[in-house]
């Protein structure tokens, strides 16, 4: 890479570690300002923005790498697998676990 | 792995490694596929490797590249990578309340991707105050690690592993979206969250089919936004309640 090429390398690098680190001492300081009251501190935006900005990622995950119909009616029986799976447990990792393996049965039987 | 469960028996950083584990199905081909576009543009594996380290944020990697490929001028390059990691400006401050006074916290705040956050945002109000620095660290490193491990792998042998595994690569992604499920669906509390996180799911979702993306994450948020503000129920006959 030439010189000017690692300077443009650095300065998105640098941007992006900025972008996310100064939010942070921004809302550390505001939250040592007010004091006890720490999670009504945060502004209502920003809290609404928060579990909202997960389902616009879950929204963006859900399109499958190859689109087709297999792959939608895969992801669809994948998520409500998923989703029965959850409802029972209430656990992070077997509903992940049985996801995964009914959306590969599906793609693999059917493919 | 209980959603539930406040505290843990294991090491906290053993905990957090553990919890990340579905992260890596996506990880591992996004990255993969990195490093081989990253060599298909004209970089060596070793200059791919570095950008992932520094960057460590998949769209804009990719977008860098190809438009060092494409011959763009580099202030824009720049311009375009910054305004695609825009969307991170928001989540460590919606982490804050959770985070204690180790100065740890700002350089992990590198590893803050859309994954960890969605992640981090709800596991860390579970876990006692003493446990949260060393959760953090065990999830948001091993997926960093994958992060930077798998484009390496993508640029020294991306070619024939992508030939060799092609239907992996399409299952493995499919962690995120079950993950990302079970983070959302405890939010759905109530008929104004549901339908805003409804609203926010399928804006995103629309928008990504139409090729948009790299804006799909912020403005689908913005759209569950502007629903959540406007689009009241009657508490007294819906027993409503905000978070």
């Amino acid at each position: 890479m030439s010189n000017a090429l690692w300077i443009a390398v650095l300065a998105a690098a640098l941007g992006t570690l900025l972008m996310r680190l100064l939010p942070l001492l921004w809302m550390q300081r505001r939250l040592k300002r007010l004091g006890d009251d720490a999670p009504e501190a945060m502004p209502q935006w920003l809290s609404l923005l928060g579990p909202l900005m997960v389902a616009a990622v879950f929204g963006v995950s859900l399109v499958p790498v190859t689109p087709g119909p297999l792959a939608w009616l895969a992801t669809v029986i994948g998520m409500l697998a998923t989703l029965a799976v959850w409802w029972r447990t209430r656990t992070l990792g077997w509903p992940v676990a049985a996801g995964i393996a009914t959306y590969g049965a599906v793609v693999t039987l059917f493919g | 792995m209980s959603l539930q469960a406040a505290t843990s028996p294991v090491r906290p950083w053993l905990s957090g490694m553990r919890e990340a584990i579905p992260l890596l199905g996506g990880y591992v081909p996004v990255a993969i596929s990195f490093g081989l576009i990253a060599t298909q543009a004209g970089f060596n594996a070793w200059e791919a490797v570095i950008i992932s380290t520094l960057f460590y944020a998949g769209a804009s990697q990719f977008l860098f590249v190809g438009m060092i490929a494409a011959g763009s001028p580099l202030w824009l390059v720049v311009a375009m990578t910054l305004l695609i990691n825009l969307r991170h400006v928001v989540y460590a401050p919606n982490l804050a309340p959770w985070l204690t006074s180790s100065r740890w916290w700002g350089w992990l705040m590198h590893t803050l991707t859309d994954q960890v956050f969605a992640l981090a945002h709800a596991r860390l109000p579970q876990l006692p105050e003493a446990q949260r620095l060393g959760w953090f660290t065990g999830a948001a490193l091993l997926a960093w690690a994958i992060w930077v491990g798998g484009t390496a792998l993508g640029a020294l042998a991306g070619g024939e592993l992508v030939a060799r595994w092609a239907l992996m690569g399409e299952i493995l992604p499919f962690a995120l979206p079950t993950l990302f499920l079970v983070l959302v669906a405890p939010r759905f509390t109530s008929r104004r969250w549901s339908l805003a996180l409804s609203v926010t799911i399928a804006s995103s979702l629309l928008l990504t089919l139409l090729g948009l993306t790299n804006v799909a994450i912020p403005l689908a948020a913005v759209c569950g936004m502007l629903c959540f503000q406007f689009v009241k129920f009657d508490t007294a006959m819906q027993g409503d309640h905000h978070e």
